[in-house]
């Protein structure tokens, strides 16, 4: 209470307050939670700024120990070697979709009948286990048991021939068999139904039938192979020379890190005999300073033969488009062959300036903090506890968060605002009695439980869907992972509806009904008040529910940690439109997944910070712009 | 509705008129005559704007409210019947609204608003409909320079003038207006019965108002509505003059309880 709001009772005046009023208690404490919740932001920023920070100086020493312990010279030829690896699989995996493609019918028809005879092993394997374990149990088989067990066997069998999977590229005779052959079979025979078995033999017969042609394309991608061979070697050597030097290092860090503590616990240290002995410990770790000097120079002495290797694969790869066919049979094998002819001038080009880098590769050059954090901003990789070395690069997360965002906003925006258009503008009452509470009902689904339909229902009805013939003009389809981007991106997009159909209703709603009137009285037919005088009125409100809603699918952890299929990688885009069919991982999803396991404290603690912080960054600028819209709906 | 060369009259008989249950026009029977200014005056609450929202049909928006009985003719077509196009009669009935009410656009594009919506499409045409639009309703002087700015920058008396060009770009025959000067100050007021004066030698004219010497200085006809009934109806003169009412006369005179 202010000092000169007390005067004594005597003279106060009948208009002055007198003592602590009941209302001005309750402004307090109103005001005090609406300070709260102020300084608590303030913290978590502050905390997550100070966490953060410390990442760029750490990453940067990673980054430093990654040059001078030379990893960085044995990446170069590391990063040709694994092109011409996937180059090399590229072209292999050409080579058998060829083949296969060829033999399609062969291949569908043996995988049809191991289907059918897989399925029935399925549901009786259990009870044959017992048979075969009991017969061979020592001297003295329990013939009583072993009778009911084969009973037990049969009766399955019987179940199981009623609910075999189709196999629409048999024949109705060779199904009859294949079903004959396996109702006769006894419970223990270990051989495969005789189908089963021709059938395999028909298809390898028809691979090898196939493959004849291909002879020729064969050879050449083996020699393509076997060109990486002396690559292959020099890498091999060269990771162990530098990775003890870094593993040193690392140690050196550490004790370092150690003994500056004991320094400042001395330092602190009130006791003198305490301050002595821990000022002693301190001495005793000082660390030897690691010899990299040594094993950079072994290393500088393999430069030479470095470049004349990359030279040497080089000039074996030169010719490799041209021993290439021009095209294929198969659609697969082309898509895969053009692939190829894509990588290799990049591999060529890669192998051809390898020289140079080279020799002109220096380590001693200094590592700023700016290559610390453009490495973060701009590095394609995000590799953490890996043997070799951790990139914190942030661009795979970033991408897999906005596409799976440009998914989820591509069919939330015309389901929320149409549906926001329709109740508002059309529906009846009894309509928007019934559609706003269901809408509104689907925010009720906890994510985890969206993740959950999404793996189990959505994601297989998807990847089935994707396999039927009719749908092979789809982009991406066939596709090859059940959780990928697009199933991540639906199930948001259902999470984000409610969120953009109330506000877009909202706004709509807050359009004057004025307007409406005004232009009712022109001769304007409903449609017409609707989009040109209401909805455009309404338009700034519409877009911060879009907004809005795409911060809330940014934000969101749950459902793509379970749905997105966290591979951390760029995106094929070479697939166009199919590679939204490609998992990836994002970054809420990766804070959620790694914070738990990291040490407290490592750069890898620090780097999950950092993507908090843009997270939060993004998000918090998606929410101000969106408010800018709401202020300026007339009304 | 067939198009009209002559700005028709208005034939109400015998019609009530209730919102859900409750009645809110009793047994009206009035006949408005073309190429006239006719008031309505009334105490509020009386059922003005809900008679002049029934020639345009603007109560069909609300729900529950309907004619109970009886009929209005316009130009001799009941436009209750099925077969009234509500859109064609309102581009022919004109509503002028008590608070002004253009819409979020530049003063062009509300003028040009109603055209659009009629299917023009040539530029220049609607230029030419929007320049004379405004001019009759004496804004164009005022606003020419600054056509693609946004109406709300305008002044209230401007706006209320703006929404009658937004009307009369439409070419109605018949202007309804409720209370259209209440908002304003008397010179904006002025130039708004002016242009009342002057347009009814093109349309007919009914305007509600609450103001007596506006309603004897602008219409050639009154009719004085109470509680839901047409008490009196005549010429503007003999109304001011000489009421054949009890009810009328204390109205006119103030002195009403
Ligand atoms: N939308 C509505 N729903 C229900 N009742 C209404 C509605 N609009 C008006 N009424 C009722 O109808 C009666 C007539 O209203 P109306 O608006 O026509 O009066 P008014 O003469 O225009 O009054 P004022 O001079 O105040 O504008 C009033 O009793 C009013 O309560
Ligand atoms: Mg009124």
């Amino acid at each position: 209470m202010p000092p000169e709001e007390s005067p004594s009772p005597q003279n106060q005046h009948c208009f002055q307050r007198r003592g602590f009023s009941y209302d001005r208690a309750i402004k307090y404490f109103f005001a005090s939670n609406a300070g709260l919740t102020i300084v608590i932001l303030l913290l978590i920023i502050v905390f997550l700024l100070k966490e953060g920070l410390g990442f760029f100086p750490g990453y940067r020493r990673e980054l430093e120990i990654y040059r001078i312990a030379g990893l960085e010279f044995v990446d170069i030829s590391r990063r040709n070697l694994t092109a011409h690896e996937q180059l090399s699989s590229v072209l292999n995996r050409a080579y058998f979709a060829e083949i296969n493609g060829q033999c399609a019918r062969e291949l569908k028809r043996t995988r049809e009948a191991s289907a059918v005879f897989n399925s029935f092993s399925d549901q009786t394997s259990a009870t044959r286990d017992l048979i075969v374990n009991n017969q061979n149990s020592g001297l003295d088989p329990n013939s009583e048991m072993l009778a009911a067990l084969r009973k037990n066997h049969a009766i399955q069998k019987e179940k199981a021939l009623t609910s075999l999977p189709a196999t629409p590229h048999l024949t109705a005779a060779e199904r009859e068999q294949l079903l004959a052959s396996i109702r006769t079979r006894d419970a223990t025979a270990t051989d495969d139904p005789p189908l089963v078995t021709t059938l395999a033999q028909q298809y390898a017969a028809a691979q090898q039938q196939c493959a004849k042609p291909l002879a020729e394309l064969r050879t050449v991608i083996d020699s393509f192979e076997a060109a990486g061979a002396d690559l292959s070697t020099l890498v091999t050597e060269m990771t162990d020379a530098v990775t003890s030097t870094k593993e040193a290092l690392q140690n050196a860090d550490l004790l370092e890190q150690n003994r500056k503590s004991l320094l400042a616990a001395a330092a602190n240290a009130k006791d003198p005999t305490e301050r002595r002995k821990l000022l002693a410990d301190a001495h005793a770790s000082l660390a030897e300073k690691p010899d990299i000097e040594g094993p950079m120079r072994a290393l500088m002495r393999r430069q030479p033969d470095c470049s004349a290797t990359h030279t040497a694969l080089r000039h074996a790869c030169a010719d490799i488009l041209a021993r290439l066919p021009p095209s294929l049979s198969q659609s697969d094998a082309n898509r895969l062959l053009r692939a190829a002819n894509k990588a290799t001038p990049l591999l060529l080009d890669s192998l051809g300036q390898a020289p140079q880098q080279i020799t002109q590769w220096r380590h001693d050059k200094p590592v700023p903090l700016s290559d610390a954090i453009r490495s973060f901003l701009t590095g394609k990789d995000w590799v953490t506890g890996g043997a070799w070395q951790d990139f914190y690069g942030i661009l795979p997360l970033l991408i897999g968060s906005l596409m799976i965002s440009f998914v989820a906003l591509c069919l939330a925006i015309p389901a929320g605002v149409g549906a926001a258009i329709y109740i508002n503008q059309f529906a009846s009452p009894t309509e928007q009695s019934v559609v706003k509470p269901v809408i509104e009902f689907i925010a009720a689904i906890p994510s985890v439980v969206l993740g959950f339909i999404g793996i189990l229902i959505f994601g297989t009805v998807l990847r089935d869907l994707s396999q039927l013939d009719a749908l092979a003009w789809v982009p991406g389809f066939p596709i090859e992972e059940r959780l990928n981007m697009f199933t991540a991106g639906c199930l948001l997009a259902l999470m984000s509806i409610p969120t953009i159909f109330s506000l877009a209703e909202d706004a709509l709603n807050n359009v004057p009904s004025a307007y409406a009137e005004a232009s009712d009285a022109l001769g304007a037919s409903r449609i017409q008040t609707s989009f040109r005088v209401i909805i455009p009125a309404a338009f700034s409100g519409i877009l911060a529910a879009v907004l809005l809603g795409l911060g809330r699918v940014i934000g969101e952890t749950m459902v793509v940690l379970l749905v997105a299929g966290n591979r951390i990688k760029i995106p094929d885009f070479s697939a166009g439109l199919g590679s939204f069919f490609q998992p990836s991982h994002t970054l809420t999803g990766i804070i959620a997944q790694e914070l738990g396991e990291v040490p407290l404290g490592s750069v890898h603690y620090r780097a999950l910070f950092v993507v908090g912080i843009l997270l939060f960054g993004i998000v918090l600028g998606i929410n101000v712009t969106a408010h800018k819209f709401v202020s300026r709906t007339p009304n | 509705m067939p198009s009209l060369s002559q700005p028709p009259s208005i034939d109400v008989h015998d019609m009530h008129f209730s919102y859900g249950d409750a009645c809110a026009l009793k047994s009206i029977t009035l006949a408005i005559p073309e190429n006239r200014v006719t008031a309505m005056i009334g105490p509020s609450g009386c059922g003005k704007s809900t008679l002049l929202r029934c020639f345009n049909r603007m109560n069909d928006e609300i729900p529950g409210a309907r004619v109970t009985h009886g009929s209005i003719h316009i130009g001799g077509i009941e436009i209750h019947h099925p077969s009234v196009d509500v859109v064609k009669l309102r581009r022919n009935v004109g509503m002028i609204f008590q608070k002004s009410n253009p819409f979020p656009r530049s003063i062009h594009d509300n003028v040009a608003f109603g055209l659009q919506l009629h299917g023009s499409q040539n530029r220049d045409l609607i230029a030419e409909s929007v320049e004379s639009a405004l001019r009759s309703a004496a804004l164009w002087d005022e606003v020419k320079d600054r056509l693609h700015d946004s109406a709300l920058g305008l002044s209230g008396g401007q706006q209320q003038r703006l929404c009658i060009a937004r009307s009369l770009a439409v070419k109605p025959r018949i202007l309804l207006m409720d209370e259209p000067c209440s908002a304003l100050d008397p010179i904006a007021t002025a130039k708004i019965e002016d242009l009342v004066r002057t347009l009814k030698e093109q349309y007919t004219l009914i305007i509600v108002t609450h103001n007596m010497q506006q309603a004897s200085r602008i219409s050639d006809h009154t009719a004085f509505f109470y509680l839901g009934e047409l008490i009196e109806f005549s010429d503007t003169l003999k109304l001011f003059s000489n009421p054949s009412n009890p009810l009328t006369e204390n109205y006119i005179r103030g002195t009403f309880s």
